[in-house]
């Protein structure tokens, strides 16, 4: 039975049919229904009580001077807009934005290729290749935690297995991973590559899987080779499932700081400092609670910016097909 | 909902080697035993003796195997207990998000009413903002609640899923027209759309989702710590924090990767025994 | 199909409902009967901490029936203060008692989360007699206007351990001098082509570069921090030559990494194997250390600039009394801290863990002076105390340590100047505590 493809509609067939609140599918009345409201509410009520409520808080807070390690700041008192005035004059966070940004733009892109990549080879009857896909995505059920340790180990130079591997292949440049500045970023990077390629993979597997047969066979029927194919049948075909692994991927960029925790603390001299991290250091580090709440609010800002362009750009573009 | 064994989009190779195929091989492999190599290496160093130290000889193996480090590591926490505590915690939380996901996502496709898409950003925010931002209010919504060091503590924050909404959605969007409304014509309530029509082909993307939520449950380390104040309800990832924040003293390789092991193995042991069939849920998740 | 997954939903709404009452207890009120305490306790060394603390704890409770001990291992000493913030701050009720780094004094006095302890120490027989056998480089992180606001506990130092047998090999004698130290490192190192299969020195710059670093300004002649809170002292030539001298060992004398290594987790291990013929490190690791290395073991203060010169900085945690815990919480945490602090437990305590006894008179008793009979080191880390200045603590201590590790690092890398860097340290530093002042 084929599956049709109108998974981006959120209107049930309505015809000629009434438009109007609660109307239910097929339904020719058009009287309100509870029923939707009341089965979104479950979920509804626990978001906006641990999402939602302490975002607001945060806002609310994020106006008033409020820092525990002075004395006479213990107490909040209304500050207006110094907190954000504070954030924005620091050099620090603007090193801490380049920082993400240069994070974000260097693994989210790599992971999601080499998960494409490593589904395009997975994706072939041949022995051994559930062990060769457990290899390369067990690493999504190992702890954050962990993963940075093993490659804290890794990242030793000299007899770190990494260092080993890249002097065996004939590097020879610098090996200082976490303590040079210039490697410490690259070094995250890595981390964080090598954790979520995987699971990435897993979603380009089911969608290739999924494609139909009739297409390749006239590629091939036309003469076309394995890289025209995939970069001209393929890739297209699989717009969505990009799109989906590439709005995961985005968001855990930004969530994710456990390895910075254990590899780098933030440096050397905040060279691998990245905004949840800095996010860490003001409230719990620093003790300043109304810059902490001016830099949730960023945060949230920047990733709300880019998950609603990229659900309308993708409800847009498949209203288009 | 499966089709006849799993679509090829590849042309199927021909079972006899040919040197393309001999090189694929020798890639993948390739391809695997460099991202295996930390895991592998963390298991050699979990099973070297104490009292050699990594750097002499070799980093790999010493002459000696030992599972003394296990026993050491384990002695220093209650793993037990916390493997205990774990699956509680992991099992409720899935439980109640897929039926609070279930509903809302069913909510979502079936229906279209005032203010839909607004609630349905409204939830996705929660995928956008990082539980460690929001730590203190959290916490004393919790205390308010008067939950504080409980496994339910641990789980509740995550019982309305925006992922699990969103996912669960999506594959309901994907069932036709057709069979909702032969639902409908046939007399069927709500509940019984829900169940008959609705959830037989989306649990494929039930499955995928249930993995997504364990894996990430299972290694949750932050907030479990902070929301609980004594062994009795702490989670696998709270005795690994006392291996990895040695400050005095750096790392004890072969102490951190056992411990690693120990809080990792289980769910690597589960995924290893399902793996076709998580992959297959995956397939059939409609996640195109 | 339809039956099972409606079956399994059920089964899951079971399961979620027992969820709900499977549960940990929640608070303990207060209530007539044994008063209960929680100590919030970080594991930052492999002893079996929990072991030996509950020991303790049972011993207490047989002498003390009617207080109730409740250990809470909580992670390291960044998760016990974050737990204990996040309690403050939710709304709860604190534990009365929590084991915290020693230079977050000034932090926890601001934030309002902890209390002097001159009123209990009142109460006690000879109170002076007591402080003043914690050895003073201990007590310098418990003094603020006047009031003692905690109590040494789990305390280490920063030392330099040699590998005894090579030195003897190589013909040289313990380094007792910077210049000493840096040939020394020079001569041990090994190279094969240009690889190093041995470093003359580790010494870890990342992570905590501060700690590790301190002892080279104090054998300089000048600490980079004072008796003051609000003081701290970068831009000094004595600073600025310690810098430099650190630099040295790479460039000139190419007996350590270059720039800010990362080996703080590492060198303990390399020690050991050989793969480092000395390196700085915490008196934490010497415990780990006996039990890998086969070879004898040195263990002295620092060498300081001019010959026979040394220098230290202790570090580690002391037992704090949280204000907001009810007051009978409190008097019977207090008498926990008395009890931990017996000489003859101190010494057991240092004995099981590798921390430095916090208390002079436990160096005399038996069970301490049959341990160092057998393990010598045990009694050389004690001594290199005696050259140890006072750690860095100060007003907003996170950023201003920040700061200085900053530039710390950046003049390692070769970023900045030494000079211009700690001049850059100290003018931001500066503004950090200039409210404070």
């Amino acid at each position: 039975m084929q599956r049709s493809k109108n998974s981006s509609n959120l209107q049930p067939v309505a015809e000629a049919g009434p438009g109007g609140p609660g109307v239910s599918v097929g339904g020719t009345k058009s009287k309100f229904q509870i029923l939707p409201y009341l089965l979104v509410l479950p979920t509804l009520f626990f978001v906006a009580l641990f999402t939602i409520w302490p975002t607001i808080s945060s806002f609310v807070g994020s106006f008033f001077l409020q820092k525990l390690n002075i004395a006479k700041y213990r107490e909040p008192s209304f500050a207006g807009l110094a907190n954000y005035a504070s954030l924005f004059q620091d050099s620090t966070f603007y090193h801490v934005l380049g920082n993400t940004a240069f994070y974000v733009i260097g693994s989210v892109p790599v992971s999601i290729a080499l998960g494409f990549l490593f589904a395009l080879l997975i994706n072939r009857r041949m022995r051994g290749i559930g062990l060769a896909r457990l290899a390369l995505f067990h690493p999504t059920v190992l702890p954050m935690v962990s993963v940075a340790t093993i490659w804290l180990f890794m990242f030793t130079p000299d007899y770190g297995l990494f260092n080993s591997a890249l002097s065996f292949l004939g590097y020879r440049g610098p090996e200082n991973w976490t303590g040079n500045p210039d490697l410490a970023l690259i070094a995250i990077i890595i981390v964080a590559v090598w954790k979520n390629a995987g699971y990435y993979m897993i979603f380009y597997l089911a969608g290739m899987q999924s494609l139909p047969r009739e297409v390749y066979e006239a590629a091939r029927l036309d003469g076309s080779g394995p890289i025209n194919t995939t970069v001209r049948i393929t890739l297209p075909l699989l717009r969505r499932t990009t799109l989906f692994v590439t709005t995961i991927a985005f968001i855990g960029a930004f969530q994710t700081v456990d390895h910075v925790f254990v590899l780098t603390v933030g440096g050397p001299s905040n060279a691998s400092n990245i905004l949840l991290f800095y996010l860490w250091q003001i409230r719990f580090e620093n003790l300043n609670v109304g810059k902490a709440s001016a830099l949730t609010i960023v945060l949230i800002i920047v990733l709300l910016v880019f998950t609603v362009s990229n659900f309308l750009i993708s409800e847009r573009r498949s209203g288009n097909e | 909902m499966s089709e006849t064994g799993a679509v090829r989009t590849l042309p199927v190779g021909r079972s006899r080697l040919t040197p393309g195929r001999v090189v694929l091989g020798v890639l993948i492999a390739a391809l695997a035993v460099v991202w295996a190599a930390p895991i592998v290496w963390a298991v050699a160093a979990s099973l070297r003796p104490f009292e050699y130290p990594l750097g002499s000889g070799n980093i790999w193996f010493s002459h000696r195997f030992t599972l003394a480090n296990y026993f050491k590591v384990g002695s220093l926490a209650p793993f037990g207990r916390y493997f205990v505590n774990t699956v509680v915690v992991v099992v409720m939380t899935l439980a109640v998000q897929i039926v609070t996901s279930t509903m809302a996502a069913f909510a979502f496709a079936n229906y279209r009413f005032k203010g839909d898409r607004i609630l349905f950003q409204i939830i996705l925010i929660q995928m956008m903002i990082p539980t460690a931002a929001l730590l203190v209010p959290n916490f004393a919504t919790i205390r308010f609640l008067g939950i504080y060091n409980t496994r339910l503590a641990i789980a509740i924050p995550f019982f309305g899923s925006a992922f699990g909404t969103f996912l669960i959605r999506q594959a309901f969007l994907g069932i036709p027209r057709s069979l909702v409304d032969a639902g409908v014509i046939d007399g069927c309530s709500w509940w019984q759309l829900l169940v008959h029509i609705y959830l037989p082909p989306s649990l494929a993307a039930i499955t995928a989702f249930g993995i997504s939520s364990v894996s990430f449950h299972w290694n949750d380390f932050l907030w479990p710590l902070i929301i609980t104040s004594s062994d009795q309800s702490r989670t696998l990832t709270a005795g690994l924090v006392r291996f990895t924040q040695l400050g005095e003293i750096g790392a004890q390789w072969q102490y951190l990767t056992a411990a690693t092991l120990i809080v990792a193995g289980p769910l690597f042991i589960v995924f290893l025994i399902f793996q076709k069939s998580f992959i297959e849920s995956f397939v059939h998740s409609g996640i195109k | 199909m339809r039956r099972s997954v409606l079956l399994s939903v059920l089964l899951a709404l079971l399961v979620a409902g027992t969820g709900l009452f499977a549960n940990g207890t929640t608070e303990t009120p207060a209530s007539s009967g044994p008063v209960t305490i929680q100590v919030f306790y970080p594991v930052a060394v492999d002893a079996p901490i929990a072991q030996i603390l509950n020991g303790y704890v049972t011993q207490f409770e047989q002498a003390n029936p009617g207080i109730v001990v409740k250990p809470v291992f909580s992670g390291g000493y960044t998760d016990v203060k974050t737990a204990i913030q996040t309690t403050i701050q939710g709304g709860g009720k604190p534990p009365a008692l929590a084991v915290m780094l020693a230079t977050d004094l000034y932090d926890l006095i601001n934030a309002g989360y902890i209390e002097p302890l001159d009123p209990y120490l009142a109460k006690m027989k000879d109170s002076s007699s007591y402080l003043s056998d914690f050895y003073s480089s201990f007590m310098d992180n418990s003094r603020y206007n006047n009031k003692i606001w905690s109590v040494p506990f789990q305390r280490s130092a920063v030392v330099l351990y040699y590998n005894k047998d090579l030195f003897a090999q190589n013909g040289l004698s313990a380094p007792n001098s910077w210049a000493s130290l840096a040939t020394d490192a020079q001569k041990l190192t090994v190279r094969n082509g240009s690889d190093v299969s041995r470093w003359g020195i580790l010494w870890s710059t990342v992570g905590l570069p501060y700690w590790l670093f301190q002892p080279l300004a104090i054998g300089a002649g000048k600490n980079v921090v004072g008796p003051s809170d609000t003081e701290v002292y970068f831009n000094t030539p004595e600073c600025i030559s310690a810098i430099n001298y650190y630099n040295s060992l790479s460039h000139t004398y190419n007996a350590t990494p270059p720039g800010a290594q990362d080996t703080w987790g590492v060198s303990p291990g390399d020690f050991a194997s050989g793969r480092a013929a000395m390196i700085v490190h915490s008196t934490g690791s010497l415990a780990g250390i006996l039990k890998q290395a086969k070879f004898n073991v040195g263990v002295m203060a620092v060498p300081g600039k001019q010959p026979g010169t040394y220098a230290s900085v202790p570090g580690g945690g002391n037992l704090y009394i949280l204000k907001d815990a009810p007051q009978a919480q409190k008097d019977a945490a207090f008498k926990f801290i008395q009890f931990l602090t017996e000489p003859d437990r101190v010494a057991d305590f240092s004995i099981k863990t590798g921390y430095i006894a916090a208390r002079k008179s436990a160096y005399s008793t038996k069970a301490m002076t049959d341990y160092i009979a057998k393990v010598p080191q045990a009694a050389e880390t004690r001594n290199a105390l005696q050259y140890a200045g006072k750690e860095l603590s100060v007003q907003d201590l996170a950023k201003v340590r920040d700061i200085f590790q900053n530039y710390l690092q950046q003049a390692f890398n070769g970023k900045l100047s030494a000079d211009v860097a700690m001049q850059k340290a100290q003018t931001e530093a500066d503004a950090a505590l200039k409210e404070f002042k």
